[in-house]
C-alpha cells in the first residue's frame, strides 16, 4: 500500500471528480527501476475535457493505466492518492481515512474494489482499435460483453467484487462446450446496437455481427467508444485515440467525444502529444515531461501564458498559421531516460532549459501562479522569480533563450 | 464465403490428396524391387501363380489402362488378394482398423484433456513451481520415444505393481458402451477395456501431451501480452473471461494448425506403439505385412491410413474455421 | 550470413538462459562421445561374453531364479537355485544378454544416431530448401503442384512410409572403416563402422517437406521486399536472386527448423532400429528391442540406458533449438517435424 500518512487530508470542490495527487508508477525492470510517473497531480472536474499533454515516454500513457489500475507488472503504483467522487462508495468506507466526505481514495481501497469501478466508474479507448478488439469475436460481441458485466455489477455488487466476479470455471466450462451461448444476453446484445447507433454507425444491427477487420479504422474507433460507453462512465480515459487515424477521421472522433462530454454524462481524460487536439478539445490541460506534470491549468491560462520553459518550448515547436516566418524553436537535447539511477536530483528538464539556474538542481515544488478559482500550477522556479542569468547554469546565455551546446 | 462452402471446398481437396495417395501406392509398385509381379506375389509362389498373378494385375496392358483398372476397383472397394494370407485386403485392413482409431482417438483425448488446462495454467502462472515442472515435463515429453517409455511403462506398472496389462485388447471400446445396458457386465468390461488400453494410450499420447502444452503454454503468454487482452480487462471483465473466452480462444488457433500436421506423428507411433504392445491394429499389420512380404496388404493399409488422414485433416479445419471466422470470411 | 545483431541476439540469449547452457553442454557431450568413440569406449561394443551376460550396472545386485535339469540316476530332476549377478566395475551399465557391455554400445550408439540425424536433415534440406524456394518465388502453377505434391507427401505418416520404403528397397548399409583405429589407436576397438544407407535416403526422403513448407513461406514473404524488385530492376536473373537475396534472409527459419529436425529423426530413426529396420545392429533403438524381453524379469537396463541416451541427446538438441528459436525469431513456428 502507498505510504500516505503524512499527507494531509485535501480539501476538495464539489465539482471535482477525480483528484490525483502525488501519483508515482514504477517499473521494475531487469535494467533497473524506471520512474514512469512521479508525483503527478490533477484533477478532473465534472462535465469538462482534462488534456494530458507531452511526447513519447513523458508517462501520459501509464498515468492513464494507473487511474484504472491497469499496470501489469512489473509495474507498480508507488505513491499517491486518487480521490474519486462516488457518494455510494463513501458511504460503503465511511469512517476509515479513505474517505472525506463524498470522496474516497481508491489507492486505499481493495483492489477487487478497484477492479469493479473499469467499465462503470471509468472507461478507457486506446490508440489503435485494430489491436485493441479480439480479432476472432464479432464487435457486438464485444460491445454486448461490456454491458453484460456492468448489468450483472449494479444487480450484485458484492459478488462482482469477488475474485471471480461471478462468474466461476462452472459457468465457463458450460459456455464454451455449448458454443450457442454466449456470455451476453439478448438484452445485453440489443443495447449493444443501441450503443453503435448513438456513435453514428450506419446498419448497426448489421455491423454488430461483423468481426473488426471488416471495419474501417474510423469506424472501429467509434465501436471502440461505443464499448467505453456501454457502463455509463463517470469518466472516459482515451488514450491518443486519433493518432492512427486519417485526420478527416480525426475530426469526426474528436467531435463524438465532445459530444459526449456536452451531453453532461461523461468527463473526458484525453492523452495525447497533439497539440492541435488539445487547443480543440480541451478545457483544461496538464503538461508532462519525464514522469511529472510540470504545468497545469485552465487551457486559456497554460496557452497564452506558459510559465514552465517545456511548455514554451512545446508551444514555440508548432509552425504558426498567421506568422509563417517565425523561426521554429525546437527544445535542444533528448528525452532523459527514466531509470531511476540515472534521474538527477532536482528538475529534469534543467539539462534542457533555457533558464536553468543553480536552484534548479534541487527538488523543484509546485507553485500556483494562478487566481484563487482556476489553478495555474507550474513546478518550475521561475513561477515564483524572475531568470537571472548571474546563477545560471553553465552554458546558458544572456537572454535564457537559448542552450548553448556545451560539446 | 460461408462455413459450408469451406468444408466443401477442403473435401475437394481432400479428394485430391487421397488421389494422389492412391497413384503414389500405385507407382510403389513398380519401385519394387524386381518385377512389379513381385509386389503382389509371396517370395515362394510357384510359376503358376506367378503366371496368375501377372494376368490379374494385366501386365501386359499399358500402363494407363492398368492405372484406370486399379482406379476402378479401388471405388469398388477391392485393394486385392493377399496370397500370403489367403484374404481380400480390404477385409483384412478394414477389420484392424477400428483398434488402431480407438488407440488413436483415447490418445489424443488424454493429451488434449490433460495439456491445454496445463498449458494455460503454466502461462498464467509463470515461473512459478508449477510453471517450471511444466515445462520440465513437456520438454521430457518431446524428448522421449514413445516406445521406450511404453517398455518402461511396462516394466514400473505391469511388472512391478502388476496394475495394467501388458499386451493385446481384451475387449473394445464399443463393447463397453454397449454393456452399459446391465451394470455387472458394464463393469467388468470397462475395467477390463481400461486394463488394456491405458498404457498404450498414455504411451503414445505423451508426445502430444508435451507437444501441446509447450504450444499452449507458449501461444498464451503472447496472447496475454496483446493489446485486446488489457482493452478487455480495461472494460472491466471478469479475468476468467479474458483468459479463456478472449486469450485462450486465439491461442487455440495456431495450435489446432500444429495439431493437423502433427497427426502424422500420432499415427505413425500408433504403429509403433501396438507393437509394443501387441495391439492388433493397423500397425501391426503393416509391419507384420513387411516381414511377411504380403506387398498387397501393406499397400492396402497404406492407402486407408493416408485416406483416413486426409480426412482427420479435413476435420481439423473446420475446427478451425470455427475457431477463426477471418479464415472463413475472406 | 548472420549478422551481427543476430549474433548479440544468440550471445545474450545464452548468457541469459541456464537450459540453454544445459543443451549446448549435452550436445556437446553427444558429439565428443560420437567422435571418439574408440577412445571413449571401454570395450569392443561387439564381443559378446555368454559368462558375463545379463551384469547388472553399478550399485544394483540382481538375484535370479535359474532352473536347471539334470538327469540324475536316469531321471529328468529340476533344480532351481538363487543365483546372485553382482556388478562388476568394468561394465559400469552392466550387460546385455549376450554379455555385450552397454556403456560402450550405448557410446557406439551415438554415432549411429547422430550420424542418420544430421547427413537425414541435410539431406531434407537439400532438397526441401530449392523446392520450397522455387514453388514461393514463382508461385503460380509451379507453386500449386509442388504444393500438392508436398501435400501427398504430408499424408503417409513419416514413420509408416518409412516403415513402407525400407520395407520395399531392403536395409542396404555400407561398412566404412573407423579412421582412428585405421590410423592405429585404440586397435581392439572394431575396425569398421557400418552406415545405414537407406536409412539415412529414407529419413530424408520422408522428412523433405517441412524444409520446403518453410523455405516456401520465406520466399512468397521476402520476394515482394523492395530490395528483391530493385534486384530485378538492375537485371539480376533469377537465380542469383533466390540464391543472393532470399535465401540469406530465409536462413535462420531454417537453421530453426534442421535443429528440430534432427532431434525428429534420431526418434525415428531409433525407432525404425527398435523395429528392426535399420542397417545396423549398433544402434540406440536397437538395443532397446533387445532389451525388451528382459523387462519382465526385472533386468531393466538393457532396455533403460539406451533410453536414457535417446532422451539425453535429444533433450540437448530440443534446448539449443528453443535457444535459436528464442534468440533468432520468437514468432516462428518451429515445432515442424515428425
Amino acid at each position: 500500500m502507498p505510504d500516505v500518512s503524512d499527507t494531509p487530508a485535501p480539501e476538495l470542490d464539489d465539482d471535482v471528480l477525480v483528484a490525483v495527487r502525488d501519483l508515482s508508477t514504477r517499473f521494475f525492470t531487469e535494467e533497473g527501476q524506471v520512474n514512469a510517473v512521479e508525483n503527478a497531480s490533477f484533477e478532473v472536474r465534472d462535465n469538462e475535457v482534462l488534456g494530458i499533454v507531452g511526447e513519447s515516454g513523458s508517462g501520459k500513457s501509464v498515468t492513464a493505466l494507473s487511474l484504472i489500475d491497469l499496470v501489469d507488472s512489473p509495474g507498480e503504483i508507488t505513491g499517491g492518492e486518487v480521490w474519486y467522487r462516488d457518494a455510494e462508495l463513501a458511504a460503503e468506507f465511511a469512517g476509515s481515512d479513505a474517505v472525506v466526505g463524498d470522496h474516497v481514495d481508491l489507492q486505499r481501497v481493495p483492489a477487487t474494489v478497484r477492479r469493479s469501478l473499469r467499465g462503470s466508474s471509468f472507461s478507457m479507448i486506446f490508440q489503435d482499435p485494430m489491436s485493441s478488439l479480439n480479432p476472432s469475436v464479432t464487435v457486438g460481441e464485444q460491445i454486448a460483453e461490456a454491458v453484460e458485466v456492468q448489468r450483472r455489477a449494479k444487480g450484485n455488487p458484492r459478488r462482482t467484487r469477488s475474485r471471480t466476479q461471478g462468474y466461476g470455471l462452472g459457468r465457463l466450462l458450460v459456455d464454451t462446450l455449448v458454443p450457442t451461448r454466449s456470455y451476453a444476453d439478448e438484452e445485453s446484445r440489443a443495447r449493444a446496437v443501441e450503443l453503435l447507433e448513438q456513435v453514428g454507425i450506419p446498419d448497426p444491427a448489421d455491423r454488430a455481427d461483423e468481426y473488426p477487420h471488416q471495419f474501417s479504422g474510423g469506424m472501429l474507433q467509434r465501436a471502440m467508444i461505443a464499448q467505453a460507453l456501454a457502463g455509463e462512465p463517470d469518466v472516459l480515459i482515451a488514450d491518443e485515440p486519433t493518432t492512427a487515424l486519417d485526420v478527416t477521421i480525426q475530426a469526426q472522433i474528436l467531435d463524438i467525444l465532445r459530444e459526449l462530454q456536452e451531453s453532461g454524462e461523461t468527463s473526458v481524460v484525453m492523452i495525447t502529444h497533439d497539440l492541435g487536439v488539445i487547443a480543440r478539445m480541451c478545457d483544461r490541460v496538464g503538461v508532462m515531461y519525464a514522469g511529472e506534470i510540470v504545468e497545469r491549468g485552465r487551457l486559456a491560462d497554460v496557452f497564452d501564458d506558459p510559465v514552465h520553459p517545456y511548455t514554451r518550448g512545446l508551444l514555440g515547436s508548432v509552425p504558426d498559421l498567421e506568422d509563417p516566418s517565425t523561426r521554429l524553436q525546437p527544445i535542444e537535447g533528448n528525452v532523459p531516460s527514466l531509470l531511476d539511477r540515472e534521474m538527477p536530483e532536482g528538475c529534469y528538464f534543467a539539462d534542457r532549459c533555457p533558464k536553468a539556474m543553480e536552484d534548479c538542481r534541487q527538488p523543484v515544488p509546485e507553485y500556483d501562479t494562478g487566481t484563487a478559482s482556476d489553478e495555474h500550477a507550474v513546478q518550475c522556479v521561475l513561477a515564483e522569480r524572475e531568470y537571472d542569468p548571474a546563477v545560471a547554469l553553465d552554458g546558458r546565455d544572456e537572454t535564457g533563450d537559448e542552450v548553448v551546446p556545451s560539446e | 464465403m460461408s462455413q459450408g462452402r469451406f468444408v466443401a471446398k477442403r473435401v475437394f481437396q481432400g479428394v485430391g490428396v487421397v488421389w494422389g495417395v492412391v497413384s503414389i501406392v500405385f507407382v510403389l509398385r513398380f519401385v519394387t524391387p524386381g518385377s512389379a509381379i513381385n509386389a503382389v506375389a509371396p517370395l515362394d509362389a510357384d510359376q503358376e501363380t506367378r503366371q496368375a498373378i501377372a494376368r490379374e494385375l494385366g501386365l501386359d496392358q499399358p500402363l494407363h489402362v492398368q492405372y484406370g483398372d486399379y482406379l476402378v476397383s479401388l471405388l469398388q472397394g477391392d485393394m486385392g488378394f493377399s496370397y500370403v494370407r489367403g484374404q481380400e485386403v480390404a477385409t483384412l485392413v478394414f477389420s484392424k482398423l477400428p483398434a488402431t482409431v480407438e488407440l488413436a482417438l483415447a490418445a489424443t483425448v488424454v493429451a488434449i484433456g490433460l495439456s491445454i488446462p496445463l498449458g494455460v495454467v503454466s502461462a498464467t502462472r509463470r515461473n512459478q513451481p508449477v510453471d517450471w515442472l511444466a515445462t520440465l515435463f513437456s520438454l521430457g515429453g518431446i524428448s522421449t520415444p514413445n516406445f521406450w517409455l511404453g517398455i518402461m511403462l511396462i516394466l514400473l506398472l505391469a511388472v512391478q505393481f502388476d496394475i495394467f496389462q501388458t499386451s493385446g485388447r481384451a475387449v473394445a471400446a464399443v463393447e463397453v458402451a454397449a454393456a452399459v445396458v446391465g451394470p455387472a457386465p458394464f463393469v467388468d468390461r470397462l475395467q477390463a477395456w481400461l486394463a488394456h488400453i491405458t498404457l498404450p494410450a498414455v504411451a503414445l499420447g505423451t508426445y502430444f501431451m508435451a507437444l501441446v502444452t509447450r504450444l499452449t503454454r507458449s501461444g498464451m503468454l503472447d496472447e496475454l501480452g496483446k493489446p485486446y487482452v488489457r482493452a478487455a480487462r480495461a472494460k472491466g471483465l471478469p479475468e476468467v473471461v479474458v483468459r479463456y473466452k478472449h486469450a485462450l480462444r486465439n491461442t487455440l488457433i495456431p495450435v489446432i494448425t500444429v495439431l493437423g500436421l502433427q497427426l502424422g506423428t500420432l499415427i505413425g507411433g500408433a504403429v509403433i506403439t501396438e507393437a509394443v504392445f501387441s495391439w492388433p491394429g493397423l500397425g501391426t499389420l503393416v509391419i507384420d505385412s513387411i516381414n511377411l512380404r504380403d506387398w498387397p496388404v501393406l499397400q492396402g493399409s497404406l492407402i486407408v491410413i493416408g485416406t483416413s488422414f486426409v480426412l482427420v485433416n479435413i476435420f481439423v479445419d473446420v475446427v478451425y474455421s470455427a475457431l477463426d471466422p477471418r479464415v472463413v470470411n475472406d | 550470413m548472420l549478422s551481427d545483431r543476430v549474433r548479440r541476439n544468440l550471445a545474450s540469449e545464452f548468457r541469459g538462459s541456464i537450459l540453454a547452457k544445459l543443451g549446448v553442454v549435452l550436445v556437446l557431450l553427444v558429439v565428443f562421445v560420437a567422435i571418439f568413440a574408440p577412445f571413449v569406449a571401454p570395450h569392443d561394443p561387439t564381443t559378446q561374453s555368454l559368462d558375463n551376460a545379463e551384469r547388472p550396472p553399478l550399485g544394483i545386485v540382481q538375484t535370479e531364479q535359474r532352473t536347471t535339469s539334470e538327469m540324475v540316476d536316469g531321471e529328468v530332476q529340476t533344480v532351481t537355485e538363487t543365483v546372485t549377478i553382482r556388478p562388476d566395475a568394468a561394465h559400469p551399465l552392466g550387460t546385455d544378454g549376450l554379455g555385450r557391455d552397454m556403456l560402450s554400445r550405448v557410446i557406439y550408439g551415438a554415432r549411429t544416431s547422430l550420424i542418420v540425424g544430421v547427413l537425414g536433415t541435410v539431406l531434407a534440406a537439400t532438397v526441401g530448401v530449392p523446392v520450397g524456394l522455387i514453388a514461393g518465388y514463382y508461385r503460380g502453377r509451379i507453386d500449386d503442384g509442388l504444393m500438392r505434391f508436398a501435400d501427398v507427401s504430408l499424408a503417409f505418416p513419416s514413420l509408416v512410409l518409412a516403415i513402407a520404403l525400407i520395407g520395399l528397397w531392403g536395409r542396404a548399409s555400407v561398412a566404412v572403416p573407423d579412421p582412428f583405429v585405421a590410423a592405429g589407436f585404440a586397435q581392439e576397438m572394431p575396425e569398421t563402422f557400418v552406415l545405414p544407407g537407406t536409412v539415412i535416403v529414407v529419413v530424408g526422403v520422408v522428412n523433405w517437406v517441412w524444409f520446403a513448407r518453410i523455405a516456401r513461406g520465406e520466399a512468397l514473404s521476402l520476394r515482394d521486399q523492395e530490395y528483391v524488385t530493385a534486384a530485378r530492376a538492375l537485371g539480376a536473373d533469377d537465380s542469383r536472386i533466390i540464391a543472393g537475396h532470399v535465401l540469406p534472409n530465409a536462413i535462420t527459419p531454417i537453421i530453426v527448423l534442421g535443429t528440430v529436425q534432427v532431434a525428429a529423426i534420431i526418434l525415428l530413426e531409433s525407432s525404425l532400429s527398435f523395429l528392426g529396420f535399420s542397417g545396423t545392429t549398433l544402434s540406440w533403438g536397437f538395443d532397446i528391442s533387445q532389451g525388451r524381453d528382459y523387462v519382465s524379469s526385472g533386468q531393466w537396463w538393457i532396455a533403460g540406458m539406451p533410453g536414457l541416451a535417446i532422451m539425453v541427446a535429444v533433450i540437448g538438441i530440443n534446448l539449443i533449438g528453443d535457444w535459436l528459436r528464442d534468440a533468432l525469431d520468437p514468432g516462428i513456428e518451429g515445432e515442424g517435424g515428425a
